[in-house]
């Protein structure tokens, strides 16, 4: 599996592509290479993933084929429509979710609804009882005429969320869906973004550096840093990919884990806790029999057996050579902007 | 132009339902009229002299300074509430409605227009209260020669123009920037030059030479001198009087074309998140 063809392994609702980009770059003043050479084909109906830590270029890649920037060089279609000669016709096929809020506290949830309505021609009427309609798909109804800054953080998000679907588009973006939301309102949230794709029939790209959450929601992940995309494919495959589970075992003492260092090489030497064997291999089920064996015949004693299957975690970290949660120091700073936001 | 309308309307929106920004927009320019007017007469020292000394005053023929100054005050406020729609340009930016907007089929000049219209509307309402206002202080704005619907028209002209003018500059200014204070900054500096360096509050007979003749090119002469003389003259005014209010509505029509293609070319290609 490799970045470029996977897409083609995988059998999907429908083979009409969506989105499609080639070599897509963005390079900012100053030098910093965002995004260097995106090639993707995303199909109608997918939830397609895009996992990396922050300033992997997600975002970036978003804010390209949503036409709020313009790329250095490449070029990039959605519907078939340029993002850059035609970008028009793009705004009115895309809806976008931006990572930060985008509504107006001074108006009312509906206002906020209608007023982007109107910006696609719709007519008053109609504005009303789509957003009406819109409002009621994540739960607000009875909030619709309440001012945007009454609103709670998890509120004001659901309303993001159906700001973006207000002229029925083909494809949305969602960029970051669940950033600094408590894990209760995370998972309702996604059941929301679910319930857009199912009862909307909308493409969904969206972007996220919670593993739970592409882990979830994409049908189609591509792990991305350093603006380039390093893997695609879907959960199950790329997890696959790893080949091998992970079983630990844990010992009263150290002399016990000594002992059983012995068993062969399978075992990680590189493992930091002395009390604590750890080993990588092929099949956990076909190979616990054997440490059973070896541990009885060596009478040595477990405190504890447990075996891990490859989490999108440990994927993340093959790939990337590094662990997600690396990035989170970084990326506390900016939730707690975006939550200070949220509370106001 | 898509966009115009429900942009406009969120701009009008924030401003009458918010009633300290409403009200504070609205008492400044009256304690500006009420209280600088008459506390500073300086008509008086001229109605004291007789008039067989052959001395005309400076502010002839306008009875008081209230009278004298209504153009200049309307003038100015309009230019002060139109500075500040570069801010709110900056506040969208801040506050991330832009980024919505942006990723809209909207024309991006249309963003930047709503600014400039909501602004020549509030700065239209605010004139009508600060006449009106004018009108009731005890010796306050006297009307000699009435006013018809033509002097109307030429006062609503040259506020509108001034508010387009001024309102498009800040907001180009405003069009990339990020940071509220530079906006600040540049309203400080220019201010007090735009105001003095004028005839809104002072006769070019009472000023140094060489001010007068700077104030000849400031656009808040233009409309200060326009507003004055319908306001002083109504329905006596003469020819040559009418000339050169169409000639100052002219310059002033020239500024604000020029700075609303500036304004549509620059919004369009530079406007960012």
């Amino acid at each position: 599996m490799s970045a470029g063809n996977c897409w083609r392994n995988i059998t999907m609702e429908s083979n009409e592509i969506i989105v499609e980009t080639k070599d897509l770059v963005k390079t900012y003043p100053g030098g910093i290479k965002a995004v260097q050479g995106i090639n993707l084909k995303i199909m109608k109906g997918q939830i397609y993933g895009f996992l990396g830590p922050n300033g992997a270029g997600k975002s970036t890649t978003i804010k390209m084929l949503s036409t709020s920037i313009k790329p250095t060089s490449g070029t990039a279609t959605i519907l078939g429509y340029d993002i850059v000669k035609d970008s028009m016709n793009v705004r009115r096929v895309i809806g976008v979710v931006p990572q930060d809020l985008t509504t107006d506290e001074d108006l009312k949830g509906i206002e906020n609804i209608e007023m982007v309505a109107r910006f696609y021609d719709i007519p008053r009427k109609e504005a009303r009882s789509k957003a009406e309609e819109l409002l009621s798909l994540v739960d607000l109804s009875e909030f619709g005429n309440k001012y945007v800054s009454s609103y709670s953080g998890g509120m004001r998000k659901r309303l993001e969320l159906v700001v973006g679907l207000v002229h029925s588009p083909q494809v949305l973006f969602l960029d970051e869906p669940t950033l600094g939301l408590d894990v209760q309102t995370r998972t309702k949230m996604w059941d929301y973004i679910r319930k857009i794709r199912d009862d909307l029939g909308v493409t969904i790209i969206l972007t996220s550096h919670y593993l739970e959450e592409v882990d979830s929601l994409a049908d189609l992940i591509s792990i991305i840093d350093h603006g380039k995309i390093i893997v695609t494919g879907t959960s199950d495959e790329l997890k696959s990919n790893l080949k091998g589970d992970i079983i630990q075992v844990e010992f009263s003492s150290e002399e016990d884990a000594r002992k059983f260092g012995e068993y062969g090489n399978k075992i990680d030497v590189s493992y930091p806790h002395p009390n604590e064997a750890r080993m990588k291999v092929k099949d956990a089920d076909t190979e616990l029999p054997d440490i059973m064996k070896y541990l009885v015949a060596n009478e040595i004693k477990p405190l504890k057996l447990s075996v891990h299957r490859p989490s999108l975690d440990q994927v993340f970290l093959e790939y990337t050579g590094r662990e997600i949660r690396e990035e989170e120091s970084g990326d506390v700073r900016r939730s707690e902007l975006n939550m200070r936001r949220l509370r106001r | 132009m898509s966009g115009l309308i429900p942009l406009t309307v969120r701009e009008l929106r924030k401003w009458y339902r918010n009633p300290v920004f409403f009200i504070v927009g609205l008492l400044q320019p009256i304690f500006w009229i009420a209280l600088f007017g008459s506390a500073f007469d300086i008509t008086r020292l001229f109605s004291e002299i007789p008039a067989s000394t052959g001395i005309v005053s400076p502010f002839a023929p306008a009875p008081n300074y209230i009278t004298f100054i209504v153009g200049g005050i309307l003038t100015t406020t309009s230019l002060f509430t139109a500075m500040f729609s570069g801010t709110s340009l900056i506040f969208d930016r801040r506050l991330g409605n832009l980024g919505r907007f942006l990723v809209s089929p909207i024309r991006r000049s249309s963003i930047v227009f709503s600014k400039i219209l909501s602004t020549t509307i509030r700065i239209l309402v605010q004139a009508i209260i600060l006449i009106g206002a004018a009108l009731l202080i005890p010796n306050g704005l006297v009307l000699a020669h009435g006013i018809n619907i033509l002097d109307v028209i030429i006062i609503a002209a040259a506020l509108i123009m001034v508010a387009f003018s001024f309102s498009s500059l800040f907001s180009i200014i405003a069009i990339r920037l990020r940071k509220q204070e530079t906006i600040f900054g540049i309203i400080n500096l220019i201010n007090l030059p735009l105001l003095f360096a004028s005839y809104a509050l002072f006769p070019s007979g009472l000023m140094a030479t060489w001010l007068a003749n700077v104030a000849n090119y400031n656009p808040v002469s233009w409309s200060a001198v326009s507003i004055r003389t319908v306001i002083e003259y109504g329905n006596v005014m003469n020819g040559s009087q009418f000339n050169s209010v169409m000639l100052y509505l002219l310059y002033l029509f020239l500024l604000s074309l020029f700075m609303i293609i500036l304004t549509i070319f620059l919004s369009e290609k530079e406007i960012r998140d």
